[in-house]
């Protein structure tokens, strides 16, 4: 780190934290605290809404997923825009016109007690669990950088999230985002920018997409399908748009921006926003990674991008030099073929081009070949080994196979310092500052909105529906802000744990999708079947966990279509056991 | 009643968008969006393919 990347970095997060600091003053009150007073722009929503979303690992992990896969993460996006239409039209007028503080307060007005008492648990596991890897993703960052241990660097983050999270409430949070959402666009434009920069003298974007494409890297539209292909455009479309649907429409760390809201009318105009900005970020984001891939055609990328597994295996295994020998000559016939496939493109030679492509990518599967028998060599166990700690180690004892693989990545992955390790050996000095506070900010203002949820759903579901249900606004005020402090405290040990998983943005979705699919069932139950009551819509929740769950421990379903099963046996149960309740209901009254 | 209470299921009345029109006219707009990128990122696909 330089001088002028500590001036930008500290300059950039203490501007954040001021300006929503001054924005949110007056949160005295516990509607102010938890709802803004219901005063909040429908823009300041908008950028809310994607800021929460937008946590650090979409910038640590995106460019390293489009490196390694290429663009069709994207369309994981494509059933967003769907999403959003549909709460427009259903959750947001309900949940306005119920005038509550959650989600799950509507549930017992709709059902009972207990159904809302068992989905905010759920809620209170899932991002509790999902607060964690928020969290580690940008200590990650900062530990690599500074050289300081992990432990640190997630207390640092953690300690300035809850600082003005728990001080200014919602309010804080959401005013905080809103510069935070400029400084992370001027940072893309800029990583893409520098990117671009360092390409070879005379290349520009389109070389670099035509390098990127050659090695299958520019896919952003695959319509064959697979159930156990995670990314394609029918999984995209219909297990996104349920993602999407249980995300913003049940999740409270999204229900919440939407709640603070002036009107029905300001809500809507914010998730619709999001339905229409998010994907051309999220396109944006996987361009930075196809242009770094690109900038790796032709300087060599290490075999291994976590810089101390790389050093272990360089020391201490015997089998490394040859490896090593095959990476770099992979690496200097693709390079030559690289050039070849640019120079066809640009005269038009579509045979020359047929012919260098092929050459590239044989050169290609060469290099991959290599690099994949360094990582099984780094994913051996043995002493300094990183990834046998105690978290991995519970997880792989304690969990069904099929799930503990799926949660914790299968073996070595270093998708997630891809990303890093260009902006740390390449960029100048400032850029790597910029490009530091885009991820420390992504990190404090996504994790406050999650804190921020946390503690409503812990106060309002928990502690005043069963605790303490007659207290004064101050009583309830103080309690908000311990239950903040509480969950910042949590977010900090969880992160320290997580550090360990594979790539944190999958992962990150992959536990969202064990639970959402129950979430989103309860609630299409709440506002489209009228006849459904408590008990079925309850028995119908849990029923739905439970296939989610065998899904994900006995098949290979791709993760996306588990928010599809969960949310249609939720649903098909709570009508199954509905009559039933009904007649008993009856007898009851007769 | 607790302070948290507020009065449930008050009418909140229908406001048009500030823009568009009408709301279905709007969420039209935002689905065409969705369609024009898909042809977008095909055509973008297509142009660099191997």
């Amino acid at each position: 780190m330089r001088p002028a990347d500590w001036y930008v970095l500290v300059g950039a997060i203490v501007f954040v934290v001021v300006y929503g600091m001054w924005r949110s003053r007056g949160s005295g009150t516990v509607n102010k605290y938890l709802l803004a007073g219901k005063t909040m722009p429908w823009y300041a929503m908008a950028l809310s809404i994607m800021a929460t979303q937008a946590s650090a690992i979409t910038f640590i992990s995106t460019p390293g997923q489009s490196y390694v896969d290429g663009m069709r993460f994207v369309q994981f996006y494509f059933g967003l825009p769907l999403a959003m239409v549909i709460l427009s039209v259903t959750a947001v007028p309900i949940f306005h016109r119920a005038r509550v503080y959650t989600a799950y307060e509507y549930l017992e007005q709709r059902f009972n007690a207990k159904t809302r008492a068992l989905v905010s648990g759920i809620f209170l596991l899932q991002r509790g669990l999902a607060i964690g890897i928020a969290l580690c993703a940008p200590a990650i960052v900062l530990s690599v950088i500074l050289g300081w241990p992990e432990h640190i660097t997630i207390l640092l983050i953690g300690l300035v999230a809850v600082l003005y999270t728990s001080l200014r409430g919602v309010k804080g949070v959401m005013w905080t985002q809103f510069p935070y959402m400029f400084i992370m666009t001027l940072g893309l434009l800029v990583a893409l920018g520098t990117a671009l920069w360092r390409l070879p003298q005379g290349m520009g974007l389109a070389d670099a997409v035509t390098v990127a494409g050659a090695a299958g890297r520019v896919n952003p539209v695959v319509f064959h399908f697979n159930w156990n292909d995670r990314y394609n455009f029918w999984s995209g479309l219909v297990g996104g748009m349920f993602l999407a649907l249980a995300y913003f429409g049940c999740d409270q760390s999204q229900v919440q921006r939407y709640l603070t809201g002036k009107s029905i009318a300001q809500s809507r105009l914010s998730l619709l926003f999001n339905g229409v900005a998010k994907i051309p970020m999220q396109f944006f984001i996987l361009l930075i990674g196809v242009v770094v891939f690109a900038f790796y055609t032709f300087e060599k990328p290490p075999i291994l991008f976590k810089s101390n597994d790389l050093q272990r295996i360089q020391t201490s295994a015997a089998e490394y030099a040859p490896i090593a020998q095959r990476y770099d000559a992979a690496f200097e016939r693709r390079k030559k073929a690289a050039r070849q496939v640019v120079a066809a493109r640009r005269q038009g030679d579509g045979q020359a081009r047929a012919q260098s492509a092929a050459a590239y990518r044989q050169a290609q599967r060469d290099l991959e070949d290599a690099r994949g028998a360094a990582i099984r060599l780094a994913a051996k166990p043995g002493p300094g080994n990183d990834s046998n700690n105690a978290f991995l180690t519970f997880v792989n004892h304690y969990f069904p196979a099929g799930l503990a693989s799926k949660i914790t990545g299968v073996g070595f992955n270093d998708t997630n310092y891809v990303f890093l390790s260009f902006v740390i050996r390449y960029l100048p000095a400032g850029v790597v500052g910029l490009m530091l506070a885009m991820i420390f900010g992504a990190a404090m203002v996504s994790i406050s909105s999650e804190m921020n949820s946390l503690a409503t759903v812990t106060i309002i579901d928990l502690y005043q529906r069963h605790v303490r249900r007659q207290a004064s606004d101050g009583h309830y005020l103080a309690a908000a802000r311990v239950a903040t402090l509480f969950w910042g405290a949590y977010a900090v040990v969880a992160a320290g744990l997580a550090k360990n998983l594979g790539s944190l943005i999958e992962t990150v979705n992959l536990v969202g999708s064990l639970f959402y699919g129950g979430l989103l069932g309860v609630f299409v139950l709440a506002f489209f079947f009228k006849r459904v009551a408590g008990n079925a819509a309850f028995a119908g929740v849990i029923a739905g966990e439970a296939a989610i769950f065998a899904a994900a421990i006995f098949t290979n379903i791709s993760f996306l279509w588990y928010n599809v099963i969960g949310c249609v046996v939720v649903v098909s149960t709570a009508l199954v056991l509905s009559p039933i309740e009904s007649n008993q209901g009856a007898r009851r009254q007769s | 009643m607790s302070a948290l209470r507020n009065d449930r299921h008050q009418d909140i009345p229908e406001e048009p968008p500030p823009f568009g029109g009408t709301w279905p006219r709007l969420y039209a707009a935002v689905l065409a969006f969705l369609a024009a990128l898909i042809l977008l990122f095909r055509a973008f696909q297509w142009a660099f393919a191997p």
